[in-house]
């Protein structure tokens, strides 16, 4: 019998050992404990929102037996991350991979620790698609399914590639029936901004909306075909400042065209807080530029 | 490289098969059963024999009688013997040492159909699971496609050496096997 199956067994177990130990226990619920990742020596652990459920006292087990409070440093539902601060040091950190050479096809592993040991699951990344906005309105670099299986208590543990590296944080609640992971520059991103701010800013215009269609002359002017109507405007909001009113249709903002609800959630981002822009609208069928100063959301 | 692992794999399965068996408990094809010892002890799970009787088909087809030697509900483990010799059987391994990632391949008779096998890793081991009380005892949890009939038989590494028993399914995508050392201890306390 040739050694390749043994060889894919070592190097599988190989890949689990390897990454075992940024892996960490996270008891910050009730029920059953999720899992999370080092993201520093110094006790910064890197988990999904959806398992954070207290602020202070939360357990951190670690690859060594030992357990550890950490409390809750920040958190961004849109894109499930929350970042702990653990009181420990000497960790060691998760060993990220590049995204530059990842398939669809390439085996990977989703990793976590519910438990006192490190458990797998084996898959395969099944899809990859650059740019996603996630249904909360979370910007991620790209998109990355898996399906591998999302054991009980594995979210906020990592899916790993063959040889252990770090390909993103598993997450189970951003998709229903979807197993997603989180990549890496999208939880470089947040969690820096996290760990500064506590929270993702995110811009704020004090505005309802609706898509509506646009008027045939103006759709060829335009070169789009709907807009978004504003069904109302918040008094002192940065939209009225601005000189925004009900029944004005937003048609850009920032020189990005807004069709949907979604391109200005994806619009409103925490850089551009209070910052001008130009919002391009349609009122009494004009189209002109409005500077609006965004506001921050609370 | 990826055609020799079908040839590895192939290769794993038709050796167990020379240790797999079938167990009837009055009803066709309970389950399985993985031959222990070559002069005709067999393991199985208790939940296969029942309350028995039981006949065992060997892989070379006999057909025969099975004494219950002795059962245990908790592990769900149960042995019995038949009267036959040179039976073939598959080397244990340590399975105290079992990794999380390892290749491993149960097989068994899901749904009657004989000898048939599902490969995956090894998801973990031990005491405490989510969403199953606190046993005693380890489970080793597989993240493979076991169906009813893979019960009792034989759970192997990628070398082909038995790590556990085949037990119980967890989802479509998660088995039980009861690991070769739990095993172990049934036989030393139950057959003295």
């Amino acid at each position: 019998m040739s050694e390749v199956l043994a060889n894919l067994s070592d190097a599988l177990a190989g890949a689990v050992e390897a990454a075992g130990p940024s892996i960490v226990r996270v008891e910050a619920r009730r029920r059953l404990p999720a899992s999370g990742i080092v993201w520093s020596a110094d006790g910064v652990i890197v988990t999904a929102h959806h398992v954070v459920e207290e602020d202070e006292n939360i357990g951190i087990g670690l690859s060594d037996g030992r357990t550890v409070t950490a409390s809750l440093a920040g958190r961004d539902p849109t894109t499930d991350i929350a970042v702990l601060r653990a009181q420990v040091s000497g960790l060691r950190p998760a060993a990220w991979a590049g995204a530059e050479s990842l398939k669809v096809g390439h085996l990977a592993l989703a990793l976590g620790r519910p438990g006192q040991t490190v458990m797998a699951t084996l898959g395969i990344v099944s899809a990859l698609k650059k740019d996603w906005q996630t249904p909360a309105g979370g910007q991620f670099d790209y998109y990355l399914q898996t399906d591998a299986l999302m054991y009980p208590g594995f979210s906020g543990g990592p899916l790993v590639d063959a040889f252990g590296k770090f390909l993103g944080m598993n997450s189970s609640a951003l998709l229903r029936g979807i197993s997603l992971a989180v990549p890496t520059g999208t939880l470089q991103r947040v969690v820096q901004v996290l760990l500064t701010h506590g929270r993702v800013r995110r811009g704020y215009l004090g505005v309802s909306a609706q898509a509506v269609r646009l008027p045939g002359g103006l759709t060829n002017q335009l070169g789009q075909e709907t807009g978004l109507l504003l069904g109302s405007v918040e008094a002192n909001s940065p939209a009225e400042r601005g000189g925004l009113f009900m029944g004005d249709t937003i048609v850009a903002l920032d020189g990005q065209p807004v069709r949907h609800l979604d391109d200005l959630l994806a619009l409103l981002t925490g850089d551009r807080v209070d910052k001008p822009v130009a919002v391009r609208i349609v009122r009494g069928g004009q189209v002109i530029d409005v500077k609006v100063v965004v506001g921050e959301q609370a | 490289m990826v055609g020799e692992l079908s040839v590895d794999l192939a290769n794993v399965v038709e050796n167990v098969h020379r240790s797999l068996v079938q167990v009837r408990n009055g009803r066709r094809g309970a389950g399985a059963g993985t031959i222990w010892h070559e002069r005709g002890l067999i393991v199985t799970n208790a939940h296969v024999v029942g309350r028995g009787p039981v006949r065992v088909e060997l892989p070379d087809g006999r057909v025969l009688p099975a004494q219950i030697m002795a059962q245990d509900p908790e592990r769900d483990l149960a042995a019995l013997r038949v009267d036959a010799e040179n039976l073939p059987t598959i080397q244990l391994t340590d399975s105290r040492a079992v990794r999380p990632g390892q290749w491993v391949t149960a097989v068994g008779h899901p749904f009657g159909v004989q000898g048939a096998a599902t490969s995956g890793i090894v998801i973990g081991m031990g005491k405490e699971w989510p969403e199953m009380p606190r046993t005693r005892h380890d489970w080793l949890v597989v993240g493979l496609h076991m169906r009813p009939g893979h019960s009792g038989g034989p759970l192997v590494d990628a070398h082909g050496r038995l790590v556990g028993i085949n037990t119980m399914i967890n989802g479509p995508d998660v088995g039980l096997a009861i690991p070769v050392h739990v095993v172990v201890e049934f036989l030393k306390q139950a057959l003295l």
